[in-house]
């Protein structure tokens, strides 16, 4: 079930009113069986999947809060040092057993479901020599869509390892109800594609008591109304051109550069719309999802870009691998070796280097497993890396040369410079392969033609000069609202002040642009968000 | 508690952690330094601190430290 569709507005209806007519109590209950239910109309073979994460899950986090307690039952009657030292050893080697083995297995399936599909040949020899092809396939050869990808399967993984991890270093305590455990793993607003929720936020969230409040509902509806808005008028409608684009044959560099352009707006638009629109629709419900993103195209370095975009990811990969990495054995002990031995600075360049590329390495991994997104991690891994080294000398530099670092013009040249970084970035990922990406860069800087732009060759990609038109004026008017946000605060908080009147009319305006101006063509699969694939 | 302080000192003259605050959560010290510090610390203090004590809390201002140092000598 799609989330732009109108059968998803109908479930969520459904769920509002059923949730509200229930008493407080049981109202998660019904969280639950509705999350459940529009998990299994999404594809009823992914219920087992999920089901295995959930309770293995639960079942170690469990087992490891159990193991503290009893552990701090025998420390309290013990006074000795080296006693304590010993049982708080024997303690966390039981707990690391459990979470080694929980983790490993679910971290194995997510990899299995999405890396099975290099090895299709491999395992129809494996099939073929072992007899099992006859036997399971009737002599069929497995195939790639045989294997199955459970709906949100990384989102949902990495949240519930997220937990497993949190647990084990006693950052909180352990869910003891299954079914409450279950909720937050398969809570159907970030069950798709995000935000990769913490325990400790949405876990607390779904245990508040959730009444009905007038405003925040209102409220919930706008902010899944201006979702659908970013979704269905901007993406959609971009993505059509960037497709016909990269499509295409000898395409002039121009029109290159206004699809890697378009394409930047869109993946934000698209990634952000179905944000609005999974964040609305559970404040309806009262629960707050975790921000997952905060005006990224006005950061001015790509750290803080990616403090910025994809928060929950970025927070996710900061502290569950860059940390640990950080302060491992290893990582200490090649600090105290190289201390001394090593130039300083060389020394810092790799201590800070080895954490970061590692980091983004897995995260291109997490994205996808070709080599354009081995790429992509690399490419941020090495940006991050230099921004990481290089600022403290820029900075110096820059005040050598009497540049006025804090004037608004250096902000703006920073933005556009950060703007641009994030378009290489899916340079490397959006053309499909990086001979593909070569090629583009090569028409940019060999066949601009820069003609292209007035004698009406852009309204051959699925645009008319209309369409384009209303696409500039929809991004003028999203740039406002960020603009109005990163300074002045949410522009749903200014609506509140306003009269009734001027609400609902402005809603209704939105709810008419989203009808008449969305993207419905034939063909169009309302389903295909970027990150759902991730 | 000087000893500790020697550490810090060793890694950012400049600083007086006495009165600092913000330690990590500032970037007074910043993350390439910490994996230093915190070796330097499980060394002279013969403790290990594990990833349940890497909190900015925990790393935030001298007392702290000195407060988790102590707790994990217990």
């Amino acid at each position: 079930m799609s989330i732009t569709s109108l059968s998803f507005i109908l479930f969520l209806f459904i769920c509002v009113v059923l949730f509200y007519l229930c008493p407080v109590r049981f109202r998660w209950v019904v969280l639950l069986v509705a999350s459940v239910v529009f998990y299994a109309i999404c594809g009823a073979q992914y219920l087992p999947f999920i089901c295995f994460t959930t309770v293995t899950v639960w079942w170690a986090g469990r087992r490891m809060g159990k193991l503290y307690e009893q552990e701090a039952e025998v420390l309290k009657n013990l006074k000795d040092r080296k006693k304590k030292k010993d049982v708080k050893a024997l303690y966390k080697k039981e707990c690391r057993r459990t979470l080694v083995l929980v983790m490993v297995l679910n971290i194995a399936l997510l990899c299995a479901v999405k890396f099975l599909k290099y090895f299709v040949p491999n395992i129809n020899q494996l099939l073929q020599w072992s007899g099992l092809l006859d036997r399971l396939l009737q002599g069929e050869e497995f195939t790639a869509a045989m294997i199955i990808v459970p709906l949100g399967v990384s989102y949902y993984t990495f949240s519930t390892v997220g937990y497993l991890l949190d647990v084990y270093w006693k950052r909180y305590a352990y869910e003891p109800n299954l079914a409450r455990f279950a909720l937050f793993a398969i809570y159907f607003p970030h069950i798709v594609q995000g935000p990769i929720s913490r325990y400790n936020t949405l876990g607390q969230e779904l245990k508040k008591e959730l009444r009905w409040d007038t405003s925040r509902v209102c409220k919930g509806a706008e902010l899944m109304a201006w979702g659908f808005f970013k979704k269905l008028v901007i993406a959609d409608w971009l993505n059509v051109f960037v497709e016909a684009v990269y499509a295409g044959e000898n395409t002039a560099g121009l029109v290159y550069f206004v699809a890697i352009l378009f394409d930047a707006v869109q993946i934000y638009t698209d990634f952000t719309g179905y944000m609005d629109i999974v964040s609305g629709a559970s404040e309806i419900f009262g629960v707050r999802l975790e921000q997952n993103f905060n005006h990224p195209f006005f950061s001015k370095n790509v750290q803080e870009f990616w403090r910025r975009w994809h928060m929950t990811m970025g927070g996710w990969f900061r502290d569950y691998v860059y940390k640990p990495i950080t302060v491992s054995g290893w990582m200490k002990g090649l600090s105290k070796v190289t201390r001394g031995r090593l130039p300083d600075a060389l020394r810092r360049y790799i201590i800070t280097a080895i954490p970061i590329l590692i980091t983004w390495f897995l995260t291109g991994l997490w994205h996808g497993t070709g080599n354009t997104y081995v790429a992509w991690g690399i490419y941020y891994g090495v940006l991050i890396t230099l921004s990481t080294i290089c600022t403290p000398g820029l900075q110096s530099l820059g005040r050598k040369l009497r540049i006025n670092m804090e004037a608004p013009s250096f902000d703006v040249y920073r933005m556009v410079r950060m703007f641009f970084l994030f378009c290489g970035g899916r340079l490397l990922t959006r053309p499909g392969s990086l001979e593909m990406s070569r090629q583009v860069l090569y028409a940019i800087f060999h066949s601009f033609q820069p003609w292209t732009l007035w004698d009406g060759t852009l309204t051959t990609y699925g645009l008319t000069v209309p369409q384009l038109i209303l696409e500039l004026a929809a991004i003028a008017l999203l740039w406002w609202v960020s603009y109005h946000e990163e300074h002045k605060g949410p522009v749903r908080d200014a609506l509140e002040q306003q009269n009734l009147v001027f609400r609902w009319a402005l809603l209704y305006v939105l709810l008419f642009a989203i009808i008449i101006f969305g993207c419905y063509g034939p063909g169009y699969d309302a389903a295909s968000f970027i990150y759902a694939a991730y | 508690m000087k000893e500790l302080l020697e550490i810090l000192n060793d890694l950012r003259p400049d600083v007086d952690f006495t009165t600092a605050e913000g330690i990590v959560s500032d970037h007074i010290i910043d993350s390439i330094d910490i994996s230093s510090m915190i070796a330097e610390i499980e060394d002279t203090f013969d403790i290990e601190i594990d990833m349940e004590y890497m909190t900015n809390e925990n790393f935030d201002t001298v007392e702290a430290l000195w407060a988790m140092i102590q707790e994990l000598q217990e």
